[in-house]
């Protein structure tokens, strides 16, 4: 393993600012690194067969003007945004993309890949069913198993049961060391502010998995000797929505007064709450990606068994985790974000919203276009849902 | 001097994007005076200049002046300000305090608008439209100029129609296209009228529907002044509303109350001495600067 120059949180702020350093390095030393888009492409598959799976991000700060040619605007910026990087060359350390139909545009996104991206010539796009019926379950399996074989091809090897078992374990423990970084904001005074907090996270995404787990340990570490000011911050919040892989959110939360202790967004816990469970193979991989990962683009349509549905009961079964965090978190206030056109997050704001209010947790819906400049005019809206806090 | 020299006096400054607006308190919370002028390009030079104004309407003097509190989208410029409070905030304070018991306030700024749910007088819930200028106070000043008429007189003529005529676009350039077309089919002035303000807080309910109206309702804004708007407010919303003497202050004179609450509460918490006041040498060294 290569030794980084600088240890723990600096070294996340480094690789924050420049996601495809070590990518670059590990492709000179003969890696294989693959792209992938969402949460659902199962990397653990990835890191198994010896490859270095590398989340694609967008760029908040980049204007968007190659992606026009390809994509019209009035589709999900995040996602327009990783098209006009990839045209504009940004991903040239990628040897594959993979993409999964977490949502439509997600899917059509992978295909304008293959269609005007020169980088990355090996992609794949994965099929993901949007419930988490028992039958939807296999489908899926059938996915990873295709998704699989593919990827075998393009390593000349097949897929050992060890070396999955070894990268769900190795996985399983980021997900861990994760979890026990997020306890470290439950107390009344975060030890770490969210930006910091996702900077490691945006790391993790840009990392080989054991160095991502080493880079954690560090940061623990770091946190843990910290000795804390007390905070004179009135409010302690949950950010929800879909991927946010920019501080600037929460830097406009924090400087309107408050602390963001926990989300529910892809850049954070609902990338690393599920673990594979053993014996680790497709099946488990199946169950962990589609029924764990509470992103709600899959329907998680718990009474379909019952023959009445009961609203309030189905409003608990799909948002319960998001009870838990807020209790656990000491949450006194949850800031829905979204970027513009997402359909999927969007049906889903006044089902939270309600379920939010029967547990009386005031929150807010903030919608950005998925850039710098679109976050100045929630600015006040966000002072003035802490100031209702207060 | 009108008043006893050891009392103190508490001021809100509310920088808009249109008008500037500043209002004194007294240890009460009573309004001692307000002054009403336009923000133009210097939220600077604005800012010390209301204040100046307000403490001469007031009659008092700078150092009677024991905290301040700037709101409104110009909100930082207020250099000799103690605090920063967002106008939702303000104005939510401001309106509970003349109409203790509000549910809903509509606030019609210049540039943009806002919907404010209030209970016990307190703000629990709102909403802004502030990224378009249709169904804000802009979007009247462009029918005015269309028309080259006052905004005032174009309230009066609107009253006279009974038969509004359907602006049908919301966009503000497009509604102006639709009000000359409307004029030259020869639809009658007083009906066109009618229409745009009907089309303006249409939009607006829109807003407030989100977050279900409940009476009684408040409409607050410098567009409140207008007798075509509030009578378009009352159809659309089909509820009376209910609107302050002075509807374009109730920011500003939130931001009072609340710097009158702010000075009370830290003189409790032993932060804060209530005496002359400190900030008034950053102040005047602020102003002379700035001539």
């Amino acid at each position: 393993m290569v030794t980084a120059t600088t240890k723990g949180l600096s070294r996340a702020h480094e690789i924050y600012a420049d996601r495809g350093r070590r990518m670059r390095e590990l492709r000179k030393a003969g890696k294989k690194i693959i792209g992938y888009i969402c949460l659902y492409p199962p990397i653990e598959i990835i890191t198994a067969m010896g490859m270095v799976p590398f989340r694609i991000f967008g760029d908040m700060s980049e204007p968007i003007t190659a992606a026009d040619q390809v994509s019209t605007t009035v589709v999900c910026p995040f996602l327009r945004s990783i098209i006009d990087l990839g045209i504009k060359g940004k991903f040239d350390f990628l040897d594959g993309a993979v993409g999964a139909h977490t949502c439509d545009i997600g899917m059509t996104t992978i295909i304008a890949w293959r269609d005007y991206i020169k980088d990355a010539p090996f992609t794949h796009l994965i099929d993901v069913p949007h419930t988490d019926h028992a039958p939807a379950v296999d489908y899926f399996e059938g996915q990873i198993n295709f998704f699989k074989k593919h990827i075998e091809e393009l390593a000349g090897e097949k897929l050992a049961e060890d070396k999955l078992k070894k990268a769900c374990e190795l996985h399983n423990k980021q997900r861990k060391l994760v979890r026990d970084l997020y306890d470290l904001r439950k107390s009344d005074t975060p030890k770490l502010t969210s930006m910091e907090n996702l900077e490691v996270m945006v790391s993790l995404f840009s990392l080989p998995v054991e160095e991502g787990n080493e880079l954690l340990e560090e940061v623990i570490k770091d946190v843990k000797e910290r000795s804390i000011k007390p905070s004179r911050k009135k409010a302690r919040l949950m950010v929800w929505g879909p991927v946010f892989d920019n501080t600037s959110l929460y830097e406009l939360i924090e400087s309107a007064g408050a602390d963001v202790v926990v989300d529910d967004t892809c850049v954070g816990t609902r990338a690393f709450w599920a673990d594979v469970k053993a014996p680790y193979d497709l099946h488990a991989l199946a169950q962990r990606y589609l029924v764990d990962i509470k992103c709600p683009r899959t329907y998680r349509d718990t009474q379909h068994q019952e023959i009445e549905r009961d609203y309030d009961k189905d409003l608990d079964s799909r948002f319960n985790y998001i009870k838990k965090a807020v209790t656990d978190w000491h949450v006194n206030g949850v800031v829905l974000q979204s970027v513009k056109y997402c359909d999927t997050h969007g049906y889903e704001v006044p089902n939270l919203r309600h379920y939010l209010d029967t547990l009386g947790i005031p929150s807010i819906y903030i919608e950005h276009d998925y850039s710098e400049r679109s976050l100045a005019p929630i600015k006040t809206r966000v002072e003035a849902f802490v100031e209702t806090l207060g | 001097m009108e008043y006893e020299a050891s009392k103190l006096f508490f001021a809100g400054i509310d920088i808009g994007s249109t008008m500037s607006k500043a209002v004194v308190v007294d240890d009460q919370g009573t309004m001692r005076g307000y002054v009403v002028g336009q923000t133009g390009a210097e939220h600077r030079r604005r800012a010390n200049r209301v204040m100046e104004d307000v403490l001469i309407k007031s009659s008092i003097t700078l150092d009677e002046v024991a905290y301040i509190i700037s709101t409104g989208y110009g909100r930082v410029n207020v250099p000799f300000a103690d605090r920063q409070v967002t106008e939702l905030t303000c104005h939510a304070k401001g309106v509970a305090s003349i109409f203790p018991e509000v549910r809903t306030a509509i606030d019609i700024g210049g540039q943009d608008a806002k919907v404010l749910k209030i209970k016990n007088g307190r703000l629990t819930d709102f909403l802004t439209n502030d990224k378009c200028a249709a169904g804000t106070g802009r979007f009247l000043e462009v029918a005015a100029e269309t028309l080259g008429l006052g905004l005032n007189e174009m309230g009066q003529i609107s009253l006279q129609s009974d038969t509004p005529v359907k602006i049908n676009s919301l966009c503000t350039i497009f509604a102006q296209q639709e009000i000359i077309s409307r004029l030259s089919e020869g639809q009658p002035l007083p009906d066109i009228l009618a229409g745009v303000y009907i089309a303006v807080t249409t939009r607006v309910v829109k807003l407030a529907r989100q977050l279900k109206v409940e009476p009684p309702v408040v409409f607050t804004g410098g567009v409140a002044k207008n007798a075509g708007m509030v009578k378009a407010m009352e159809i659309v919303l089909g509820m009376p509303v209910l609107i302050p003497e002075e509807p374009l202050i109730t920011g500003a004179l939130g931001a009072a109350i609340l710097a009158r609450d702010e000075a009370f509460k830290l003189v409790q918490a032993g932060h804060y001495k209530m005496e002359k006041k400190q900030l008034s040498e950053a102040y005047i060294e602020f102003t002379e600067k700035d001539r």
